[in-house]
């Protein structure tokens, strides 16, 4: 039943409407005939050629910074006796948290040709690096924004591993970073795995950050600036968007694929978690030294962003002149509606997303049901849907339904908003809930059932209470994500009343003036998700101090 | 049923009322619901001053960047919520008037002239209402432009000039309809070949092309690049925001009226024509003076009331009366002229950029000696990167243009070739060009 | 505890089960007496787990008959069965305490609190574990998480008590004395109890009957030490205990009866019928007699290949001339003198042990 109605949210949410957007890349724009000829149009025009390839290459060479911000915070935190591992965790996902707009802003200008760093390397060496300039910034803030996405897979991953499995290669002669790259690494590659396709298909997707910095050569920006052009009828940016949505979800079972098999940390489990050792002092300045310096720069926008709140006039300079609390008061004096929908809307959309996260799992990892791989399947495509279609899909699907204790059509009800977002963000959440479930054994609920409690039963006593700690996390990144979620919002607020944050912030930064009041908006969207995110961490933690080595005794069976 | 019944009393209700409200001239209740891609600065003013004139009536702005509130109300039509489309761009009221989006209305306030500068104020069947003038310009960060000691430019044709390279930005015409109208003022000014040609030596010293028509002045602003093209509201609000830049009208420019129009299907249609009736009033049209809106008032009585150094184009000629405007030849070639900026400038700003920076340091190389083959080279690169792949009768051609169009009323209407396909062949030739101009230039400098 | 419960007997008729097309289970048929203790015995893989899940109502669904009290339960959840198991792992709630754990049971029963709470606390304490009903199941040791499964089945009082491996997590010490415990138990309460396991030794201590169970079925059914000497087959005969098994023709010469292997080796029978068979001789069915020294008349001639020290026994691996080999158990005893490997040694049967079994 349940597995009934969660393919119908699916397909009429996600399927349909999507469907609906992207039919037009398959018709013929002369006679509306069904057609292929699109799709070769975009294969020999060297300019979708080449987008392809730069998104190609971005996507890919973000990763691999990512990586590199990414490892060794983990690593750090997972391994070594290190004060502040928890604070570094929570920091470390911040940058997923950047405020459309303000945050591409606050990298101009720290990172542009004429930004903070290049002015000071200017006035000291004479030097300009080029780290904005086209593809480059791009990658710099793509990598830096989704970084965590590894941070977090990679540390759960390293959390897995038996301890055992690294005592036996020192006991073997193994150490250092041959250790860890012949053992420790490997056993930890499902989780990296994960987290690194996650990187490459939301960069590989993402709109918002090539436009701000105005790259128009990569697929994802064609395919907008196509869609919303005024009065064009070229059906390449619904081609454009097929071949997203079909190249991600490709990218997405390539993954899957390549990891079929080599899942070992969910088989071997015993010691839980690597060794921590304690870190001689040399190691710990150098390591504080590399921790300190990627933190730096991946909450340089924040940084950013914090200054050009309270800056009073930044331009060209390597800080503002003057700093002032002007700003908060200007966005104080209208953004309550923004701050209160934003937490209504995230908070609801995060709650969807653990219901239906956790039922699908369920369905999937505890029932028989036919093909109920593809609930899974069905709400994992989410990720690879543009934010863009998703709206539009909603305004071509919804606008002629009537509801009627609703006002108005239901495209323009605020509720829609929510269901777009929870859509948008299923996929973080079902994987957090997938990840939970399968760290609960059957047998818990078997015994559960012998003795007396029906499945429902059962799902609420046993299977859901144990699922807390990873249900929550899928919350947070749901909500986290969901509040500062632009691309589809915008295509869907009908009333100024009915706006959330990110949308606020927009209409801030379309004005001289407003910079300043977006960027302090911007500030207090980034403050309420790190303290909830920080809050919830505090549980997730304590909980699982508490159920530590019960859950040792679940995993010796498993 | 229910539907129904709820339908019929709704009905009932509202003409009661409207029998009941009709005799206090003023009383408007209920809400308006406005899209609009004006900054809060501006709206925020408006909205105010409106509901307290009419107490009863709740103003809702939706601000959305012009061509995504066209989806929105080309997406909505068929149950539409929105009242008014307020916004600057002519075209973008055309397309919607061409959707049958919009509604005719007559206004009632008098003393409004028929043109400003040489644009028509209003559209002359009645969709939409100018209310409020724009002028394009040029914009300068004043501590960009010291720190890297380049002179004030206060000519399209300065903008040209080599030590501007990598200095300038522009929104793309397909991004922003007033940048589009400055696009096409050039065209019809300078002709079709010409003016291209000076857009694209403007453009090869462009730092970058927006994607939206606020990531100029946002550039100039922050110092990304020093020099931008804006509309006029843009360059004086950020100035008068406090930001050290400064702005400067060229001698040819273009004046472009605002615009405001009635969606079809408006719930509040009377509160509609209230608002219309407000913005021309003599209180809304003196709103427009305020240093963070900066428009120039369609109404000529309200300058007496502006302060001196304010601009009043129906006292001086020089603003936006050069160019007589052809309103229908540019609604024609619309689309085609924004895909030939994005295919020949926008995409390919990298090669663009290239090509041109080739020619300048060949004509540096130049300066002060005489070398004919080396003239000769550079003037076939000039040529190279000026040539434009179709000739103004192409792109005025109603059949050619339909290609681009959003809608074919009905599927008898044929149209031949797809949109992507001209675009991709005009893209190789660019392409070719840019790279053969690049070429010839250096050839030329290092014959020099 | 005090009310004793009503004993039920289990009845499986041809009972099949598959996963995919792999058949688990073959037409398995059951007989369970009332208030029994009964093992499932076998080999990894021989479905006796599949069995033990099936009549708790655990995986698929299965061909057949399941009757608990005469009633098919075959097409009921697990929740309405009304089978107590106590899993492997004992499968204790991490996010509950042991007393939450115990009264989980009665709770989805409905029963009211304060009977509840008395009924837990007897539990608790007929396992003597009612000190820790406060505790968290991570904060015990084996044997009391052991415990505190059983505390929590039996508190139901279910009709039957199923247990999977329930010693295979303790240590040998440890596995003693649960073993104890459980049987002080089950005899307490008069439940009608089936235990799994791959260990012989807890089968023939614990079970008053047991079925022996291999790729899906019955192999046989019966007591322990009847099971041990009149094996139905040569699975049976090899699984329990060590066997000497020698595949070959019975003949006839005359009165005399001879089984002969098909590598040629002879050996005299007292009984039996002529044909195809398998012969089963246990090693302690044999003694060796040093060369020289006098050995029966029907003795076998053979090298000692290896030996085995076992404790109360030395386990001699004797090469025959035929090329086959036999493990023959001699009683150890302090200071006595034994072979040692390349000895030439005599073999006497104890003929009346052999058992046959026909093909």
């Amino acid at each position: 039943m349940a597995g009934i109605a969660i393919a119908i949210f699916l397909l009429a949410f996600l399927i349909f409407p999507v469907l609906k957007v992207i039919y037009v890349a398959f018709q013929d724009p002369d006679t509306g005939a069904l057609t292929l000829v699109n799709f070769s149009d975009f294969f020999s025009a060297s300019l979708f050629r080449e987008s392809f390839y730069n998104s190609f290459y971005v996507a890919s060479v973000s990763v691999v910074f990512a990586t590199l911000f990414a490892v060794p915070l983990a690593y750090f935190t997972t391994r070594f006796n290190f004060s502040g591992s928890v604070l570094i965790q929570t920091l470390g996902i911040v940058p997923l948290i950047m405020p459309p707009f303000v945050g591409a802003v606050a990298m101009k200008l720290l990172f542009g040709t004429n930004g903070s760093i290049n002015l000071l390397l200017d006035e000291w060496f004479g030097i300009n690096i080029p780290f904005m300039e086209g593809l480059n910034g791009v990658i710099l803030v793509e990598s830096i924004h989704y970084f965590p996405f590894i941070l977090i897979n990679l540390s759960a991953a390293l959390n897995n591993i038996d301890r055992a499995m690294e005592e036996s290669a020192q006991n073997l002669g193994s150490r250092g970073m041959r250790l860890f790259r012949r053992i420790v690494f490997p056993l930890a590659m499902p989780g990296y795995v994960a987290g690194a396709a996650l990187v490459f298909i939301k960069v590989f997707d993402d709109l918002g950050t090539p436009l701000l910095l105005d790259v128009n050569k990569m697929l994802a920006p064609q395919a907008y600036l196509r869609i919303s052009s005024i009065g064009i009828s070229d059906p390449m940016g619904y081609v454009i968007s097929v071949i997203l949505i079909a190249f991600s979800l490709f990218a997405l079972w390539t993954s899957m694929l390549a990891m079929r098999g080599k899942d070992y940390s969910t088989l071997q489990k015993g010691g839980g978690g690597l060794a921590k050792r304690d870190l001689r002092s040399w190691e710990k300045v150098g390591c504080y030294a590399v921790v300190i310096f990627i933190l730096l720069l991946v909450l340089s926008p924040h940084v950013g962003l914090l200054l050009l709140s309270f800056g009073t006039i930044w331009s060209y300079s390597v800080l503002p002149d003057a700093y002032t609390l002007a700003h908060y008061t200007q966005m104080l004096a209208s953004s309550g509606q923004f701050i209160t929908n934003t937490l209504l809307y995230a908070g609801l959309a995060a709650l969807f997303d653990v219901v239906i996260g956790t039922a699908i799992a369920y369905i999937v990892w505890r029932t028989k049901l036919p093909s109920r791989q593809w609930l899974d399947y069905m709400a994992t495509a989410a990720l690879a849907v543009p934010g863009v279609v998703i709206g539009i899909g909603y305004l071509r699907t919804f606008n002629d339904v009537n509801l009627p204790f609703v006002d108005g059509p239901v495209a323009s009800w605020w509720f829609v908003i929510v269901i777009a977002l929870a859509i948008r963000r299923l996929p973080y959440a079902l994987r957090a809930c997938v990840a939970a479930i399968q760290q609960v054994s059957v047998m818990l609920e078997e015994a559960a059932e012998n003795l007396g409690a029906t499945k429902r039963r059962t799902v609420w006593r046993i299977t859901v209470p144990l699922m807390t700690g990873g249900i929550l996390a899928g919350f947070i990144t749901s909500f986290a994500t969901a509040s500062v979620e632009l691309s589809a919002t915008i295509m869907l607020v009908a009333r100024e009343s009915d706006a959330p944050l990110a949308f606020g912030i927009y209409e801030f930064m379309q004005s001289a003036s407003g910079r300043g009041a977006g960027a302090a908006l911007g500030v207090i969207a980034v403050v309420i998700v790190t303290l909830a995110t920080y809050v919830s961490h505090r549980i997730i933690e304590r909980g699982k101090q508490q159920q530590q080595s019960s859950g040792n005794v679940v995993r010796e069976e498993a | 049923m229910i539907g129904h019944l709820r339908n019929v009393l709704g009905a009932l209700l509202v003409s009661a009322a409207a029998v009941f409200l009709a005799v206090p001239a003023l009383a408007q209740t209920g809400k308006l619901i406005v899209v609009t891609s004006y900054p809060p600065d501006t709206t925020t003013a408006f909205k105010a001053a409106f509901e307290k004139k009419y107490p009863g009536v709740k103003v809702e702005m939706l601000k959305k960047k012009t061509s995504a509130g066209i989806k929105y109300l080309q997406e909505t039509a068929g149950n539409n919520t929105s009242d008014m489309f307020w916004a600057s761009a002519p075209d973008a009221f055309e397309v919607l008037k061409g959707d049958d989006l919009l509604v005719k209305y007559k206004v009632k306030v008098k003393g409004i002239p028929k043109k400003v500068g040489s644009f028509p104020i209003n559209d002359p069947e009645g969709y939409y209402k100018g209310f409020a003038a724009s002028g394009y310009g040029i914009m300068w960060n004043t501590r960009y432009l010291k720190a890297k000691k380049l002179p004030v430019p206060k000519e399209w044709a300065d903008l040209k000039k080599p030590v501007y390279f990598g200095h300038v930005g522009m929104s793309a015409p397909s991004r922003s309809g007033t940048t589009h109208l400055t696009v096409e003022t050039v065209l019809q000014g300078e002709g079709w070949q010409k003016g291209w040609a000076e857009w694209k030596a403007i453009a090869g010293n462009f730092k970058t092309v927006t994607e939206r028509s606020f990531g100029v002045p946002d550039g100039v602003n922050s110092g990304q690049f020093g020099v931008g093209i804006v509309i006029d509201f843009f360059g004086l609000s950020s100035k008068a925001s406090g930001f050290p830049v400064d702005f400067v009208y060229p001698t040819v420019t273009t004046l472009v009226p605002a615009n405001i129009a009635i969606v079809k299907n408006a719930p509040n249609a009377k509160n509609a024509a209230a608002f219309i009736e407000f913005l021309l009033s003599k209180e809304g049209q003196e709103l427009l003076l305020n240093p963070k809106i900066r428009r120039l008032p369609v109404n000529p009585a309200t300058y007496a009331k502006a302060p001196s150094d304010f601009p009043n184009p129906f006292k001086d000629s020089s603003i936006g009366s050069k160019v007589k405007f052809d309103l229908k030849l540019s609604k024609n070639r619309y689309n085609v002229v924004n895909s030939l900026f994005d295919v020949m400038i926008t995409y390919r700003i990298d090669e663009l950029r290239a090509a041109t920076k080739a020619i300048q340091d060949a004509e540096a190389a130049m300066a002060g000696k005489s070398n004919a083959a080396a003239a000769k080279l550079i003037a076939e690169a000039r040529a190279a990167v000026d040539a434009t792949p179709i000739t103004a009768v192409q792109a005025g051609e109603g059949g050619f243009n339909k290609i681009f169009k959003k809608k074919r009323k009905k599927a008898s209407v044929k149209v031949t070739g797809r949109q992507a396909d001209i675009e991709g062949q005009w893209d190789d030739m660019v392409k070719a060009n840019y790279a053969k101009a690049k070429e010839l230039a250096e050839k030329a400098k290092s014959m020099l | 505890m005090e009310k004793a419960i009503q004993a039920a007997g289990v009845t499986i008729e041809n009972l099949s089960l598959a996963f995919g097309t792999t058949e688990v289970l073959k037409g398995v048929n059951l007989e369970v007496e009332p208030g029994e203790f009964f093992a499932f015995l076998g080999p990894s893989g021989s479905g006796k787990s599949t069995l033990l899940r099936s009549i708790a109502g655990f995986g698929p669904t299965p061909k057949g008959r399941i009757l608990i009290a005469g009633e098919d339960v075959a097409g009921l959840p697990p929740w309405s069965r009304d089978v107590g198991m106590v899993f492997q792992s004992y499968a204790l709630w991490p996010h509950m305490s042991v007393a939450q754990n115990v009264a989980f049971g009665l709770e989805e029963r409905r029963v009211a609190r304060p009977e509840i709470n008395e009924r837990v606390a007897d539990a608790l304490a007929l396992v003597g574990l009612s000190d820790f009903a406060e505790r968290r199941p991570s904060q015990l040791s084996g044997g009391q998480q052991q415990r505190v499964a059983l505390a929590r089945t039996i508190v139901v009082r279910p009709k039957v008590l199923l247990l999977d491996e329930p010693l295979s997590n303790l240590d040998a010490n440890l596995r003693t004395q649960m073993r104890r415990e459980i049987l002080a138990l089950q005899r307490k309460l008069k439940l009608t109890t089936i235990f799994v396991t791959h260990d012989q030794e807890e089968a023939n201590t614990m079970s008053k009957r047991m079925a022996v169970l291999d790729e899906g079925i019955i192999q046989q059914v019966g007591a322990p030490m009847e099971l041990y000497d009149n094996p139905a087959n040569t699975f049976v005969a090899g699984f329990l205990g060590t066997a000497n098994i020698f595949e070959g023709k019975i003949e006839k010469k005359g009165k005399a009866l001879a089984f002969r292997s098909r590598k040629g080796t002879r050996i005299p029978l007292g009984g039996g019928k002529a044909g195809v068979a398998h012969i089963v001789i246990r090693p302690q069915d044999m003694t060796l007699t040093a060369p020289g020294k006098k050995k029966g008349a029907k003795a076998l001639d053979g090298v000692v290949t290896e030996m085995e020290f076992l404790g109360e026994t030395i386990r001699y691996e004797i090469a025959l001339s035929t090329g086959e080999s036999l493990l023959v158990d001699v009683s150890h005893h302090q200071n006595q003198k034994h072979f040692m490997a390349g000895d030439k040694v005599g073999v006497d049967i104890d003929t009346k042990r052999i058992v046959t079994i026909a093909k």
